[in-house]
């Protein structure tokens, strides 16, 4: 007697899916899976029971599995009482009893995979390799005749067991260069341990243990089908094709699976046609075997003792089958919706510019989102050693399964007063609507001193503003000493004249410091240029706006973009006088220009030029003479050489 | 349409004259040099910056040269020297679209204290003293209008412009800007020309000028219809 058993491979009772699915089929398939990489995300359960519709229906329970995953590793152990088969055979041998009748006797073969262990490391997005240990036992029981000898001979029926279980491991990788396509390679009996000694007797009827590859491939080739290959290098292979679409709130699948078997006939011997729905808590497959050959037929020993049987649970004399298989997850972790790919920093941080990121995000993040749906994120972020807490950036509404630009915002706080730069770090949230934390990101980040300025000139106007409380001050107790001056003249004057009186006030013990503006500076508070008695033209510009600014005058600054790396700051003054009140303040129209305020009427501005710290009227002489050549006659304005930026 | 016009133009250069040289004087002549204050009596044989608006009185005359040309303005005329210059008609966009861009739209912040209370002069009750016109615009018109004259188109209607903003009683007289709007419309600028006889419409028009605007109009329309 010779028996051919090839050792169990690929074949699955639920077909065979997606890997990108198999969460929702079997989370611990050893078979066509073994590099084992599942997309759970905590704890798996899963259950199999199914019956087998031999002459006489019956049921087993295939299956019970408990999976896990921690980080990147992921951990299943199975106990397979339904993965068994029994033979019993006629030996050929019959004893003839005193009453004329005869005893056959028998012999049993019993094989069954009892459990087994599969781990998994998901080395990156795109490849994951694992290993997985399978425990068989095979019994051989063979009936013969032992004669006695005694007064009488006597023949005693006589039972010999015989054992011989194996372990067997086996190795795998997958690798998805896409969400389109994934590949798979794996070992078949690669490692096989004997747990005993094999007793000549039986060793023939051992499964044997070829040593083989298996090859996958699958591909969605649209978004809702899946089509998979499978291929042993022992001649084996299925085609499964499947369909999915989004249905009560998860995911519905239609799947069939053509396996052939190089042991079994027809070419394709049977379909395992199987249906499947999924959603984020469990997974339910009702699936079935058919084989296109009659199994309810007597079969010969010889036939058996010639070719044997390929598999455990899929061989020559397997019947058709129906499995309900129920697969949980239990996540006490909560599961991840959308998660950073990567966060750029844009901007180093000017402590100074405080509303200046209300408005303008200092980063991006690219979030792509994980589900089937649209999903809700409330980004955050937390500056170490300038927020206190989060601060939080508007809501971003991402596309079922789609990436986009999180812009983050931030608020820096008056109160920030570090004058020396340093590096920082910067964390980034991303929250669901129900405020639950999805996922974060650090990155480091440059926080330059209050002083420090990027060089855009619209932003000297943080400058101005911070010290208004201080140039009010000074400005109040300039203007108090002129006030029976001011209270004396046509109200529509006091505005040139409080410019006026401010300005030669305020250049008495001023020294300009020549320092051509570069493209990011070190800019003055009034208060410090006021105490230091000097500065350079940006800070000159700052403090005598903010004295204006502060009293309720109206200023601009005049941007000279940098020709030949110089640039020059200077500043504009709104004396609220109309044309026709022009004469009143200058008889040479060249030394004015004409502004629409926000209601349309036509008001004089003047512009000063800071650094000439000598008096008022030749500051205004030589801010007038600069901006007409360089705004007005060189068309500054409109070719943006030079630009007008207003305080407000 | 402008905005696009900005972005693709080059600029073709404004070419200036350093000084004019003052071939004959007629009369009363009177320059302001640069930002000065004061006006002084202009003599033949005198060099002057381009930065000096010259000034002329009734029946007068002065003969300029520089640049390899001459300029002659006549009486009750004035005319910064500066717009004594050839100018592309690019540049002339550029210029009109300036006028615009000076604009402060802008909305003051309440955060600026006003304490004009404290030392405003409301209490003498001189709120809004107006000045006596001179009729200093009327004569910078005239100068203009002599630039165009003369072949200086572009920066003439750029000096009107100007003109209109400084002294705002010039807007009023119909005939100097019908004249301004026509060299707009010649040099093919129907947005620019249109807007301009559009706002002429709401003057104090004589019938011939009603006429004129009317005809203009309806070009300038069919014109800007067929874009």
């Amino acid at each position: 007697m010779s028996i051919k058993i090839s050792a169990q491979s690929s074949f699955e009772l639920t077909g065979y899916w997606s890997p990108d699915f198999i969460n929702f089929s079997l989370m611990n398939s050893f078979e066509s899976n073994p590099s084992n990489y599942s997309n759970l995300k905590d704890w798996g359960l899963t259950l199999s029971y199914g019956g087998e519709f031999s002459s006489s229906a019956t049921s087993n329970l295939y299956l019970i599995s408990l999976s896990k995953k921690i980080g990147n590793n992921f951990v299943s152990l199975r106990y397979t009482p339904g993965y068994q088969k029994e033979f019993i055979f006629n030996n050929g041998q019959s004893i003839v009893l005193q009453d004329s009748t005869s005893q056959q006797l028998d012999s049993k073969f019993t094989y069954k995979e009892l459990f087994g262990l599969g781990y998994s490391y998901r080395i990156s997005n795109q490849f994951s390799a694992g290993f997985s240990f399978r425990y068989f036992t095979q019994d051989f029981n063979q009936e013969g005749v032992l004669p006695v000898f005694s007064d009488t001979l006597y023949l005693v029926r006589q039972s010999e067991d015989y054992k011989a279980n194996f372990w067997r491991g086996d190795i795998g990788i997958n690798y998805s260069p896409s969400e389109k396509i994934s590949f798979s390679l794996s070992s078949i009996n690669l490692i096989n341990i004997n747990e005993n000694s094999i007793d000549p007797n039986i060793s023939q009827y051992n499964i044997r243990r070829v040593k083989n590859i298996l090859l996958g491939f699958s591909a969605n080739p649209i978004d809702s089908f899946n089509f998979n290959l499978l291929f042993e290098t022992g001649n084996n292979l299925q085609i499964g094709l499947n369909e999915f679409l989004n249905a009560f709130g998860g995911n519905l699948g239609i799947g069939i699976t053509a396996f052939h078997d190089n042991f079994q006939s027809p070419y394709f011997a049977g379909i395992i046609p199987a249906i499947s729905y999924s959603n984020n808590l469990f997974g339910i497959v009702l699936s079935g075997v058919k084989y296109f050959s009659n199994r309810n037929i007597p079969q010969s020993f010889s036939l058996f003792q010639d070719q044997g049987i390929s598999n455990i649970i899929n061989n020559r004399y397997s019947f058709d089958k129906a499995i309900l298989t129920l697969t949980f997850n239990i996540n006490a972790i909560p599961e991840k919706t959308v998660e950073f790919q990567d966060v750029e920093i844009l901007n180093e941080i000017y402590p100074t510019l405080t509303e200046n990121y209300l408005d303008k995000p200092f980063a991006i993040g690219r979030v792509v989102n994980l589900t089937n749906h649209f999903v809700q994120i409330k980004p955050s972020s937390k500056i170490e050693g300038i927020n206190n807490g989060k601060i939080e950036s508007p809501v971003v509404s991402i596309p079922p399964k789609d990436t986009v630009k999180v812009p983050f915002y931030t608020i820096i706080p008056q109160s920030y007063d570090k004058q020396k730069a340093g590096i920082s770090y910067v964390d980034f949230y991303l929250a669901s609507a129900n405020q639950e934390l999805e996922d974060q990101a650090q990155k480091p980040i440059l926080i330059n001193g209050i002083n420090s300025w990027d060089g855009k000139v619209i932003n000297l106007r943080y400058f101005i503003k911070r010290d208004f409380d201080f140039s009010m001050d000074y400005a109040k107790n300039i203007l108090s000493h002129y006030k029976s001056d001011l209270d004396t003249m046509s109200y529509a004057l006091s505005i040139f004249y409080k410019t006026k009186f401010l300005f030669d006030n305020f250049v008495k013990n001023l020294v300009y410091t020549a320092n051509p503006r570069a493209e990011a500076d070190y800019v003055q508070f009034p208060h410090e240029t006021l105490k230091l008695k000097g500065g350079n033209c940006d800070d000159l510009s700052v403090c005598f706006s903010s004295l204006l600014e502060s009293v309720g005058i109206q200023t601009a600054l005049v941007d000279y973009k940098p020709v030949n790396g110089i640039g020059h700051v200077n500043v504009l003054v709104n004396t609220q006088l109309s044309p026709e009140q022009a004469k009143l303040i200058t008889q040479n129209d060249s030394k004015y220009f004409i502004r629409k305020n926000e209601s349309g009427a036509d008001e004089i501005w003047i512009p000063i030029e800071t650094t000439t710290l000598t008096n008022f009227n030749t500051a205004w002489d030589l801010g007038a003479q600069k901006f007409n050549e360089d705004a007005l006659n060189n068309l500054g304005i409109a070719k943006g050489s030079v630009a007008i930026v207003d305080i407000y | 349409m402008k905005n696009i016009l900005l972005a693709i133009i080059i600029s073709t250069g404004i070419v200036f004259g350093q000084s004019f040289h003052v071939d004959k004087v007629q009369g009363n002549v009177k320059v302001q040099v640069g930002t000065s204050e004061n006006w002084s009596n202009v003599v033949e044989n005198q060099t002057l910056n381009t930065n000096s608006i010259i000034e002329t009185g009734k029946n007068s005359l002065i003969v300029l040269s520089g640049n390899k040309s001459k300029f002659t303005l006549k009486g009750s005329s004035a005319l910064q020297l500066s717009d004594i210059k050839k100018m592309g008609v690019n540049d002339l966009i550029l210029a009109l679209a300036m006028e615009d861009m000076l604009n402060a739209p802008k909305k003051k912040e309440e955060a600026n204290s006003k304490n004009t209370a404290v030392y405003g002069a409301q209490i003498n009750g001189i709120k809004n003293p107006i000045v006596e016109t001179d009729n200093f615009g009327i004569k910078k018109l005239n100068g203009a209008v002599q630039l165009a004259e003369s072949g200086y188109k572009e920066s003439a209607v750029v000096d009107a412009k100007n003109t209109y903003r400084k002294y705002p009683e010039t807007k009023n007289l119909a005939s100097f800007r019908i004249y301004f709007a026509n060299i707009l419309s010649d040099f093919g600028l129907n947005e620019e020309a249109y807007d301009e006889f559009k706002s002429i419409q709401s003057l104090n028009l004589s019938n011939d000028q009603k006429e004129i605007v009317k005809n203009k109009l309806e070009i300038l329309a069919s014109k800007l219809s067929q874009k």
